[in-house]
Protein backbone atom coordinates (compact mmCIF):
# COMPACT_ATOMS: atom_id res chain seq x y z
CA UNK A 1 0.00 0.00 0.00
CA UNK A 2 2.62 2.37 1.13
CA UNK A 3 6.64 1.97 -0.29
CA UNK A 4 9.27 4.44 0.60
CA UNK A 5 12.54 3.69 -1.41
CA UNK A 6 15.83 5.08 -1.00
CA UNK A 7 13.63 8.46 -0.02
CA UNK A 8 16.56 11.64 0.71
CA UNK A 9 14.89 15.07 1.90
CA UNK A 10 17.40 17.84 2.25
CA UNK A 11 15.43 21.49 3.69
CA UNK A 12 18.66 23.14 3.51
CA UNK A 13 22.67 22.85 3.36
CA UNK A 14 22.59 20.44 6.62
CA UNK A 15 21.99 17.21 7.45
CA UNK A 16 19.47 15.71 5.27
CA UNK A 17 15.81 15.77 7.20
CA UNK A 18 15.24 12.18 5.63
CA UNK A 19 18.47 10.26 4.23
CA UNK A 20 17.58 6.77 2.35
CA UNK A 21 14.43 5.75 3.97
CA UNK A 22 13.25 2.63 2.65
CA UNK A 23 10.23 1.02 4.26
CA UNK A 24 7.01 -0.73 3.32
CA UNK A 25 3.43 -0.41 4.94
CA UNK A 26 0.86 -3.20 4.17
CA UNK A 27 -2.68 -2.76 3.40
CA UNK A 28 -4.71 -2.72 6.60
CA UNK A 29 -1.56 -2.33 8.57
CA UNK A 30 -1.46 0.02 12.13
CA UNK A 31 1.84 1.28 12.08
CA UNK A 32 3.36 4.21 14.58
CA UNK A 33 6.36 6.22 13.23
CA UNK A 34 8.12 7.08 16.43
CA UNK A 35 11.62 8.65 17.53
CA UNK A 36 12.36 12.42 19.02
CA UNK A 37 11.43 16.02 17.61
CA UNK A 38 13.66 16.26 14.34
CA UNK A 39 13.47 12.20 13.56
CA UNK A 40 11.67 12.83 10.39
CA UNK A 41 8.54 11.50 11.41
CA UNK A 42 6.28 14.61 10.09
CA UNK A 43 8.61 14.87 6.92
CA UNK A 44 7.26 11.26 5.95
CA UNK A 45 3.95 12.00 6.47
CA UNK A 46 3.80 15.07 4.66
CA UNK A 47 5.89 13.47 1.58
CA UNK A 48 3.08 10.88 1.74
CA UNK A 49 0.21 13.20 1.23
CA UNK A 50 2.12 14.82 -1.38
CA UNK A 51 2.29 18.19 0.98
CA UNK A 52 5.81 17.88 0.50
CA UNK A 53 8.78 17.24 -2.01
CA UNK A 54 11.53 14.91 -2.25
CA UNK A 55 14.86 15.19 -3.72
CA UNK A 56 15.81 11.73 -4.16
CA UNK A 57 14.47 8.02 -4.14
CA UNK A 58 10.50 6.77 -5.30
CA UNK A 59 7.20 6.82 -2.93
CA UNK A 60 4.41 4.64 -3.89
CA UNK A 61 1.03 5.19 -2.47
CA UNK A 62 -1.19 2.86 -3.60
CA UNK A 63 0.31 2.31 -6.35
CA UNK A 64 0.56 5.71 -7.43
CA UNK A 65 4.00 7.49 -8.30
CA UNK A 66 3.97 10.26 -5.47
CA UNK A 67 7.00 11.95 -7.49
CA UNK A 68 5.06 12.34 -10.80
CA UNK A 69 2.47 14.05 -9.22
CA UNK A 70 2.05 17.85 -10.10
CA UNK A 71 -0.20 20.59 -8.63
CA UNK A 72 -2.64 19.71 -11.38
CA UNK A 73 -3.33 16.07 -10.25
CA UNK A 74 -1.90 15.52 -6.78
CA UNK A 75 -5.53 15.74 -5.37
CA UNK A 76 -6.31 12.51 -6.51
CA UNK A 77 -3.42 11.04 -3.88
CA UNK A 78 -4.91 13.17 -1.34
CA UNK A 79 -8.49 12.04 -1.80
CA UNK A 80 -7.50 8.53 -0.96
CA UNK A 81 -5.64 9.76 2.23
CA UNK A 82 -6.94 11.53 5.55
CA UNK A 83 -4.52 13.53 7.34
CA UNK A 84 -5.04 14.44 10.90
CA UNK A 85 -3.09 16.85 12.53
CA UNK A 86 -1.48 17.68 16.22
CA UNK A 87 -2.81 21.31 15.60
CA UNK A 88 -6.15 20.19 14.68
CA UNK A 89 -6.27 22.38 11.39
CA UNK A 90 -10.12 23.06 12.13
CA UNK A 91 -11.69 26.61 10.24
CA UNK A 92 -12.42 28.65 13.19
CA UNK A 93 -15.54 30.22 11.82
CA UNK A 94 -17.36 26.98 10.81
CA UNK A 95 -19.18 24.62 12.65
CA UNK A 96 -18.52 21.13 13.75
CA UNK A 97 -20.59 20.31 10.90
CA UNK A 98 -19.44 22.69 8.65
CA UNK A 99 -16.00 21.19 9.42
CA UNK A 100 -16.51 17.82 8.40
CA UNK A 101 -19.04 18.88 5.58
CA UNK A 102 -16.35 20.76 4.08
CA UNK A 103 -13.80 18.07 3.61
CA UNK A 104 -16.78 16.36 1.63
CA UNK A 105 -17.89 19.53 -0.51
CA UNK A 106 -14.12 19.87 -2.01
CA UNK A 107 -14.62 15.95 -3.37
CA UNK A 108 -17.96 17.38 -4.75
CA UNK A 109 -20.82 15.06 -3.30
CA UNK A 110 -24.16 16.07 -3.38
CA UNK A 111 -25.96 17.94 -0.74
CA UNK A 112 -27.57 14.96 0.37
CA UNK A 113 -24.73 12.48 0.57
CA UNK A 114 -22.66 15.36 2.84
CA UNK A 115 -25.47 15.29 5.61
CA UNK A 116 -25.54 11.70 5.73
CA UNK A 117 -22.38 10.87 5.20
CA UNK A 118 -21.44 14.19 8.21
CA UNK A 119 -23.83 12.92 10.49
CA UNK A 120 -22.31 9.47 10.34
CA UNK A 121 -18.85 10.73 11.23
CA UNK A 122 -20.10 12.84 13.90
CA UNK A 123 -21.55 9.48 15.61
CA UNK A 124 -18.59 7.77 15.13
CA UNK A 125 -16.76 10.57 16.83
CA UNK A 126 -19.37 10.75 19.40
CA UNK A 127 -19.81 14.74 18.89
CA UNK A 128 -23.36 14.71 17.64
CA UNK A 129 -24.73 16.80 20.41
CA UNK A 130 -21.98 19.44 19.69
CA UNK A 131 -22.95 19.86 15.83
CA UNK A 132 -23.22 23.41 15.93
CA UNK A 133 -20.47 24.21 18.22
CA UNK A 134 -17.44 26.21 16.92
CA UNK A 135 -14.30 24.96 17.26
CA UNK A 136 -13.33 27.23 20.16
CA UNK A 137 -16.19 26.08 22.20
CA UNK A 138 -14.73 23.01 22.21
CA UNK A 139 -12.12 21.11 24.42
CA UNK A 140 -8.94 20.25 22.88
CA UNK A 141 -9.84 16.35 22.68
CA UNK A 142 -13.38 17.47 20.97
CA UNK A 143 -11.32 19.51 18.50
CA UNK A 144 -9.37 16.22 17.52
CA UNK A 145 -12.20 13.96 17.50
CA UNK A 146 -13.71 16.55 14.88
CA UNK A 147 -10.36 17.05 13.13
CA UNK A 148 -10.57 12.74 13.16
CA UNK A 149 -14.21 12.98 11.65
CA UNK A 150 -12.95 14.93 8.60
CA UNK A 151 -10.72 12.82 7.82
CA UNK A 152 -12.43 9.30 7.75
CA UNK A 153 -15.92 11.24 6.26
CA UNK A 154 -14.48 10.25 3.09
CA UNK A 155 -13.95 6.50 3.93
CA UNK A 156 -10.04 7.07 2.85
CA UNK A 157 -8.19 3.93 2.45
CA UNK A 158 -5.09 5.42 4.21
CA UNK A 159 -5.20 7.61 7.27
CA UNK A 160 -1.99 9.80 8.34
CA UNK A 161 -1.90 11.17 12.08
CA UNK A 162 0.92 13.46 12.63
CA UNK A 163 1.01 13.65 16.81
CA UNK A 164 -2.84 13.48 16.59
CA UNK A 165 -2.35 12.70 20.81
CA UNK A 166 0.39 15.34 21.03
CA UNK A 167 -2.08 18.27 23.02
CA UNK A 168 -3.97 16.03 24.86
CA UNK A 169 -3.63 14.20 28.24
CA UNK A 170 -3.54 9.97 28.46
CA UNK A 171 -7.22 9.66 29.59
CA UNK A 172 -8.35 10.99 26.37
CA UNK A 173 -5.28 10.17 24.20
CA UNK A 174 -6.52 6.69 24.97
CA UNK A 175 -9.77 7.25 23.50
CA UNK A 176 -8.35 8.94 20.76
CA UNK A 177 -6.42 5.89 20.17
CA UNK A 178 -9.38 3.76 19.96
CA UNK A 179 -10.90 5.59 17.44
CA UNK A 180 -7.92 5.22 15.39
CA UNK A 181 -7.86 1.28 16.05
CA UNK A 182 -11.83 1.34 15.40
CA UNK A 183 -11.08 2.69 11.71
CA UNK A 184 -8.19 0.09 10.98
CA UNK A 185 -10.76 -2.75 11.67
CA UNK A 186 -12.33 -1.05 9.47
CA UNK A 187 -9.92 -1.44 6.54
CA UNK A 188 -8.29 1.42 7.00
CA UNK A 189 -4.35 1.62 7.16
CA UNK A 190 -2.93 3.78 9.94
CA UNK A 191 -0.16 5.89 9.62
CA UNK A 192 0.21 7.30 13.19
CA UNK A 193 3.40 9.72 14.19
CA UNK A 194 3.88 9.94 18.03
CA UNK A 195 6.77 10.33 20.37
CA UNK A 196 4.92 9.13 23.33
CA UNK A 197 5.07 5.83 24.92
CA UNK A 198 2.18 5.58 26.98
CA UNK A 199 1.14 5.36 23.25
CA UNK A 200 3.20 2.36 21.99
CA UNK A 201 3.88 0.42 25.53
CA UNK A 202 0.33 -2.40 24.33
CA UNK A 203 2.41 -2.93 21.61
CA UNK A 204 -0.26 -4.41 19.59
CA UNK A 205 0.80 -3.06 16.75
CA UNK A 206 4.51 -2.45 14.63
CA UNK A 207 6.41 0.43 15.43
CA UNK A 208 8.76 2.16 13.33
CA UNK A 209 11.28 3.96 14.58
CA UNK A 210 13.45 7.08 13.02
CA UNK A 211 16.28 9.18 14.35
CA UNK A 212 17.69 11.99 12.44
CA UNK A 213 16.11 10.97 9.52
CA UNK A 214 17.54 7.48 8.96
CA UNK A 215 15.14 4.30 9.79
CA UNK A 216 16.50 2.99 13.21
CA UNK A 217 14.33 -0.34 13.75
CA UNK A 218 10.86 -1.42 11.65
CA UNK B 1 -26.28 17.33 -10.62
CA UNK B 2 -23.65 18.13 -13.22
CA UNK B 3 -20.27 18.17 -11.34
CA UNK B 4 -19.41 21.51 -12.70
CA UNK B 5 -22.59 23.12 -12.16
CA UNK B 6 -22.15 21.99 -8.03
CA UNK B 7 -18.45 23.07 -8.06
CA UNK B 8 -19.90 26.42 -9.33
CA UNK B 9 -22.66 26.55 -6.64
CA UNK B 10 -20.25 25.78 -4.27
CA UNK B 11 -17.67 28.48 -5.66
CA UNK B 12 -20.38 31.04 -5.61
CA UNK B 13 -21.41 30.05 -1.65
CA UNK B 14 -17.83 30.80 -0.89
CA UNK B 15 -17.38 33.78 -3.03
CA UNK B 16 -20.53 35.31 -1.10
CA UNK B 17 -18.69 34.29 2.27
CA UNK B 18 -15.82 36.15 0.90
CA UNK B 19 -17.10 39.70 -0.34
CA UNK B 20 -18.98 39.35 3.41
CA UNK B 21 -15.53 38.95 5.31
CA UNK B 22 -13.89 41.57 3.29
CA UNK B 23 -16.76 44.14 2.52
CA UNK B 24 -15.05 46.94 2.95
CA UNK B 25 -12.06 45.70 0.55
CA UNK B 26 -14.95 44.61 -1.96
CA UNK B 27 -16.77 48.08 -1.95
CA UNK B 28 -13.48 49.93 -2.55
CA UNK B 29 -12.05 48.01 -5.60
CA UNK B 30 -15.82 48.32 -7.22
CA UNK B 31 -16.28 52.19 -6.14
CA UNK B 32 -12.12 52.01 -7.98
CA UNK B 33 -13.35 50.94 -11.11
CA UNK B 34 -16.94 52.26 -11.19
CA UNK B 35 -15.37 55.54 -10.70
CA UNK B 36 -12.60 54.00 -13.87
CA UNK B 37 -15.44 53.54 -15.87
CA UNK B 38 -16.58 56.08 -15.14
CA UNK B 39 -13.69 58.55 -16.57
CA UNK B 40 -13.90 56.22 -19.63
CA UNK B 41 -17.45 56.60 -19.97
CA UNK B 42 -17.25 60.36 -20.02
CA UNK B 43 -14.47 60.29 -22.36
CA UNK B 44 -16.96 58.26 -24.24
CA UNK B 45 -19.58 60.00 -24.63
CA UNK B 46 -17.92 63.43 -25.23
CA UNK B 47 -15.83 61.35 -27.96
CA UNK B 48 -19.76 60.21 -29.22
CA UNK B 49 -20.87 64.17 -29.44
CA UNK B 50 -18.26 65.45 -30.63
CA UNK B 51 -18.52 62.61 -33.70
CA UNK B 52 -22.45 63.33 -33.82
CA UNK B 53 -21.48 67.20 -34.58
CA UNK B 54 -19.56 66.14 -37.06
CA UNK B 55 -21.74 64.24 -38.68
CA UNK B 56 -24.41 66.75 -38.38
CA UNK B 57 -21.78 69.44 -40.15
CA UNK B 58 -20.76 67.22 -42.67
CA UNK B 59 -24.66 66.65 -43.55
CA UNK B 60 -25.11 70.17 -44.22
CA UNK B 61 -21.82 71.04 -46.57
CA UNK B 62 -22.50 71.46 -49.73
CA UNK B 63 -20.22 72.28 -52.75
CA UNK B 64 -20.89 75.83 -53.98
CA UNK B 65 -19.41 75.79 -57.73
CA UNK B 66 -18.37 79.75 -58.64
CA UNK B 67 -18.70 80.24 -61.95
CA UNK B 68 -16.80 82.66 -64.24
CA UNK B 69 -18.71 85.54 -66.37
CA UNK B 70 -17.43 84.73 -69.46
CA UNK B 71 -19.32 81.22 -69.26
CA UNK B 72 -20.75 80.05 -72.26
CA UNK B 73 -24.43 78.79 -72.66
CA UNK B 74 -22.80 74.99 -73.74
CA UNK B 75 -20.25 75.37 -71.10
CA UNK B 76 -23.35 75.23 -68.36
CA UNK B 77 -25.15 73.10 -70.09
CA UNK B 78 -22.06 70.79 -70.19
CA UNK B 79 -21.75 71.27 -66.56
CA UNK B 80 -25.68 70.34 -65.91
CA UNK B 81 -24.90 66.89 -67.70
CA UNK B 82 -22.17 66.11 -65.09
CA UNK B 83 -24.36 67.05 -62.43
CA UNK B 84 -27.20 64.62 -63.51
CA UNK B 85 -24.57 61.83 -64.13
CA UNK B 86 -23.96 61.96 -60.72
CA UNK B 87 -26.01 59.50 -58.75
CA UNK B 88 -24.63 60.87 -55.27
CA UNK B 89 -25.76 64.32 -55.77
CA UNK B 90 -29.29 64.91 -54.15
CA UNK B 91 -29.95 68.13 -55.72
CA UNK B 92 -28.38 71.31 -57.39
CA UNK B 93 -29.91 74.88 -56.98
CA UNK B 94 -29.02 77.50 -59.66
CA UNK B 95 -28.13 81.22 -58.33
CA UNK B 96 -27.90 83.52 -60.77
CA UNK B 97 -25.53 87.01 -60.07
CA UNK B 98 -28.36 88.70 -59.60
CA UNK B 99 -29.89 86.41 -56.72
CA UNK B 100 -26.40 86.04 -55.13
CA UNK B 101 -26.57 89.93 -55.20
CA UNK B 102 -30.00 89.95 -53.29
CA UNK B 103 -29.18 87.59 -50.72
CA UNK B 104 -26.08 89.37 -50.23
CA UNK B 105 -27.39 92.68 -49.27
CA UNK B 106 -30.26 90.71 -47.52
CA UNK B 107 -27.80 89.87 -45.02
CA UNK B 108 -26.08 92.99 -45.12
CA UNK B 109 -29.15 95.45 -44.90
CA UNK B 110 -27.80 96.35 -41.70
CA UNK B 111 -24.05 97.74 -43.16
CA UNK B 112 -23.87 101.05 -44.89
CA UNK B 113 -24.46 101.83 -48.75
CA UNK B 114 -24.07 98.90 -50.63
CA UNK B 115 -24.69 100.60 -54.25
CA UNK B 116 -21.63 99.90 -56.12
CA UNK B 117 -22.72 100.31 -59.68
CA UNK B 118 -21.89 96.94 -60.70
CA UNK B 119 -22.59 93.42 -58.92
CA UNK B 120 -19.30 91.96 -57.94
CA UNK B 121 -20.26 88.28 -57.10
CA UNK B 122 -20.86 85.40 -59.75
CA UNK B 123 -23.35 82.86 -60.47
CA UNK B 124 -23.40 79.67 -58.61
CA UNK B 125 -24.27 76.48 -58.42
CA UNK B 126 -25.23 74.86 -54.81
CA UNK B 127 -24.87 70.93 -54.88
CA UNK B 128 -26.41 68.50 -52.15
CA UNK B 129 -24.95 65.21 -51.91
CA UNK B 130 -26.83 62.42 -50.69
CA UNK B 131 -26.49 60.79 -46.74
CA UNK B 132 -24.23 57.79 -47.51
CA UNK B 133 -21.12 56.61 -45.68
CA UNK B 134 -18.33 58.25 -47.41
CA UNK B 135 -20.07 61.47 -48.52
CA UNK B 136 -17.42 63.64 -47.82
CA UNK B 137 -15.04 61.58 -49.67
CA UNK B 138 -17.65 61.88 -52.40
CA UNK B 139 -17.70 65.62 -51.77
CA UNK B 140 -14.02 66.13 -52.37
CA UNK B 141 -13.80 63.65 -55.33
CA UNK B 142 -16.60 65.77 -56.92
CA UNK B 143 -14.43 68.98 -55.88
CA UNK B 144 -11.62 67.90 -57.19
CA UNK B 145 -13.56 66.32 -60.65
CA UNK B 146 -15.14 69.81 -61.35
CA UNK B 147 -12.45 72.06 -60.36
CA UNK B 148 -10.52 72.30 -63.70
CA UNK B 149 -13.80 72.20 -66.22
CA UNK B 150 -14.29 75.30 -68.51
CA UNK B 151 -16.49 77.90 -67.16
CA UNK B 152 -15.79 77.14 -63.03
CA UNK B 153 -13.52 79.85 -61.67
CA UNK B 154 -13.61 78.25 -57.88
CA UNK B 155 -15.07 75.55 -55.97
CA UNK B 156 -15.95 75.65 -52.21
CA UNK B 157 -16.82 72.77 -49.94
CA UNK B 158 -15.33 73.67 -46.33
CA UNK B 159 -12.93 71.29 -47.01
CA UNK B 160 -10.44 72.54 -44.57
CA UNK B 161 -12.55 72.45 -41.45
CA UNK B 162 -13.45 69.01 -42.42
CA UNK B 163 -9.73 67.86 -42.71
CA UNK B 164 -9.27 69.64 -39.42
CA UNK B 165 -11.89 68.15 -37.14
CA UNK B 166 -11.50 64.84 -38.77
CA UNK B 167 -7.68 64.73 -37.54
CA UNK B 168 -9.25 66.36 -33.97
CA UNK B 169 -11.42 63.39 -34.13
CA UNK B 170 -8.52 60.66 -34.56
CA UNK B 171 -6.66 62.55 -31.89
CA UNK B 172 -9.57 62.16 -29.58
CA UNK B 173 -9.82 57.85 -30.70
CA UNK B 174 -5.80 57.60 -29.46
CA UNK B 175 -6.51 59.77 -26.67
CA UNK B 176 -9.41 57.50 -25.55
CA UNK B 177 -7.75 54.15 -26.25
CA UNK B 178 -4.49 55.26 -24.31
CA UNK B 179 -6.74 56.17 -21.45
CA UNK B 180 -8.66 53.01 -21.91
CA UNK B 181 -5.65 50.87 -22.01
CA UNK B 182 -3.85 52.84 -18.77
CA UNK B 183 -6.71 52.76 -16.55
CA UNK B 184 -7.44 48.99 -17.45
CA UNK B 185 -3.72 48.28 -16.26
CA UNK B 186 -4.23 50.37 -13.22
CA UNK B 187 -7.60 48.50 -12.36
CA UNK B 188 -5.84 45.10 -13.14
CA UNK B 189 -3.20 46.32 -10.69
CA UNK B 190 -5.94 47.22 -8.06
CA UNK B 191 -8.15 44.15 -8.51
CA UNK B 192 -5.29 42.09 -8.34
CA UNK B 193 -4.42 43.06 -5.10
CA UNK B 194 -7.58 42.65 -3.66
CA UNK B 195 -8.28 39.33 -4.39
CA UNK B 196 -4.54 39.18 -2.96
CA UNK B 197 -6.26 40.34 0.46
CA UNK B 198 -9.42 37.92 -0.03
CA UNK B 199 -6.66 35.09 -1.12
CA UNK B 200 -4.57 36.00 1.85
CA UNK B 201 -7.62 36.25 4.63
CA UNK B 202 -8.23 32.23 3.73
CA UNK B 203 -5.11 31.48 3.31
CA UNK B 204 -5.73 28.44 6.31
CA UNK B 205 -8.76 27.66 4.38
CA UNK B 206 -7.28 27.23 1.29
CA UNK B 207 -4.17 24.98 2.56
CA UNK B 208 -6.62 22.77 4.40
CA UNK B 209 -9.10 22.41 0.73
CA UNK B 210 -5.60 21.73 -0.94
CA UNK B 211 -4.88 18.99 2.00
CA UNK B 212 -8.11 17.61 1.85
CA UNK B 213 -8.11 16.84 -2.08
CA UNK B 214 -9.31 19.76 -3.33
CA UNK B 215 -8.85 20.60 -6.92
CA UNK B 216 -6.81 23.98 -7.74
CA UNK B 217 -10.06 24.90 -10.18
CA UNK B 218 -12.12 24.51 -6.60
CA UNK B 219 -9.96 26.70 -4.96
CA UNK B 220 -9.41 29.21 -7.71
CA UNK B 221 -13.24 29.79 -8.44
CA UNK B 222 -14.25 31.39 -5.76
CA UNK B 223 -11.75 34.05 -6.30
CA UNK B 224 -12.14 34.25 -9.96
CA UNK B 225 -16.10 34.79 -9.08
CA UNK B 226 -14.65 37.46 -6.73
CA UNK B 227 -12.85 39.40 -9.32
CA UNK B 228 -15.65 38.95 -11.94
CA UNK B 229 -18.27 40.31 -9.65
CA UNK B 230 -16.45 43.49 -8.73
CA UNK B 231 -16.08 44.16 -12.67
CA UNK B 232 -19.85 43.90 -13.19
CA UNK B 233 -20.99 45.58 -9.95
CA UNK B 234 -18.79 48.24 -10.51
CA UNK B 235 -19.06 49.12 -14.24
CA UNK B 236 -23.10 48.75 -13.35
CA UNK B 237 -22.86 51.16 -10.76
CA UNK B 238 -21.10 53.63 -13.01
CA UNK B 239 -22.79 53.03 -16.35
CA UNK B 240 -26.05 53.33 -14.24
CA UNK B 241 -25.12 56.20 -12.96
CA UNK B 242 -23.76 58.09 -16.05
CA UNK B 243 -27.34 57.20 -17.23
CA UNK B 244 -29.11 58.97 -14.70
CA UNK B 245 -27.03 61.99 -15.36
CA UNK B 246 -27.57 61.65 -18.93
CA UNK B 247 -31.02 61.88 -18.22
CA UNK B 248 -30.82 64.89 -16.41
CA UNK B 249 -28.55 66.64 -18.54
CA UNK B 250 -30.27 66.38 -22.05
CA UNK B 251 -33.76 66.91 -20.29
CA UNK B 252 -31.99 70.68 -19.20
CA UNK B 253 -29.66 71.18 -22.18
CA UNK B 254 -30.86 69.54 -25.12
CA UNK B 255 -32.73 72.53 -26.68
CA UNK B 256 -29.40 74.75 -26.23
CA UNK B 257 -27.57 72.03 -27.66
CA UNK B 258 -29.63 72.07 -30.94
CA UNK B 259 -29.55 75.74 -31.45
CA UNK B 260 -25.68 75.34 -31.36
CA UNK B 261 -25.71 72.15 -34.10
CA UNK B 262 -28.76 71.92 -36.35
CA UNK B 263 -30.78 68.60 -35.41
CA UNK B 264 -28.00 67.22 -33.10
CA UNK B 265 -29.25 65.16 -30.51
CA UNK B 266 -27.31 64.67 -26.96
CA UNK B 267 -26.32 61.32 -27.21
CA UNK B 268 -25.28 58.16 -24.60
CA UNK B 269 -22.58 55.68 -25.50
CA UNK B 270 -23.78 53.71 -27.63
CA UNK B 271 -25.18 49.96 -26.90
CA UNK B 272 -22.31 48.21 -28.20
CA UNK B 273 -19.79 50.36 -26.45
CA UNK B 274 -21.81 49.92 -23.33
CA UNK B 275 -21.47 45.86 -23.41
CA UNK B 276 -18.13 46.48 -24.24
CA UNK B 277 -17.08 48.57 -21.18
CA UNK B 278 -19.03 46.04 -19.00
CA UNK B 279 -17.39 43.16 -20.75
CA UNK B 280 -13.98 45.12 -20.44
CA UNK B 281 -14.54 45.09 -16.60
CA UNK B 282 -15.77 41.65 -16.36
CA UNK B 283 -12.78 40.74 -18.13
CA UNK B 284 -10.18 43.36 -16.08
CA UNK B 285 -11.87 41.46 -12.86
CA UNK B 286 -11.06 37.94 -14.49
CA UNK B 287 -8.02 38.41 -15.30
CA UNK B 288 -6.80 40.59 -12.30
CA UNK B 289 -8.34 37.64 -10.21
CA UNK B 290 -6.59 34.87 -12.22
CA UNK B 291 -2.74 36.89 -11.84
CA UNK B 292 -3.56 36.98 -7.99
CA UNK B 293 -4.93 33.33 -7.32
CA UNK B 294 -1.87 31.87 -9.95
CA UNK B 295 0.66 34.00 -8.22
CA UNK B 296 -0.85 32.22 -4.40
CA UNK B 297 -0.78 28.39 -6.50
CA UNK B 298 2.71 28.90 -7.67
CA UNK B 299 3.86 29.92 -4.59
CA UNK B 300 2.05 27.17 -2.66
CA UNK B 301 4.15 24.47 -5.05
CA UNK B 302 7.20 25.73 -4.72
CA UNK B 303 7.14 24.78 -1.53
Amino acid sequence: MIQLFNVVKNYGSGKPALNDVSLKIDKGEFVFLTGPSGAGKTTILKILFGWERFDEGQVLVQGINVGKLDAGNIHTLRRSTGVIFQDYKLLPNKTVFENVAFAQEVTNHDRKKIKFKTWEALKNVGLTPKKDSFPAQLSGGEQQRVAIARAMVNTPPIILADEPTGNLDQEISAEILKLFEEMNQNGATIVFATHSQDILRPGKHRVIVLNRGEVVSS
Amino acid sequence: MNSAVQTLLIGLRTTISNIRANKQTFLISVMTIAISVGILGVFLIVFFNLNGLLASWNQHVQVVVYLGDDISPSQKSDLKDLFKANAKIQSTEEVSKERAWQEFKLQQRDSADLDLGFNPLPASYRIRFNTSENRSLHISEFAEQIRGEPGVESVEYGEKWIVRFEKFMIVCRVFLLGVGVLLSLGLILIVSNTIRLSIYSRQDEIELMLLIGATPRFVKIPFLLEGVLQGLSGSLLSLGLMGAIYIYLKNEFQPSLESIARGMDFQFISQPFLWTLVGLSVLIGFVASYISTYQFMQALNKR
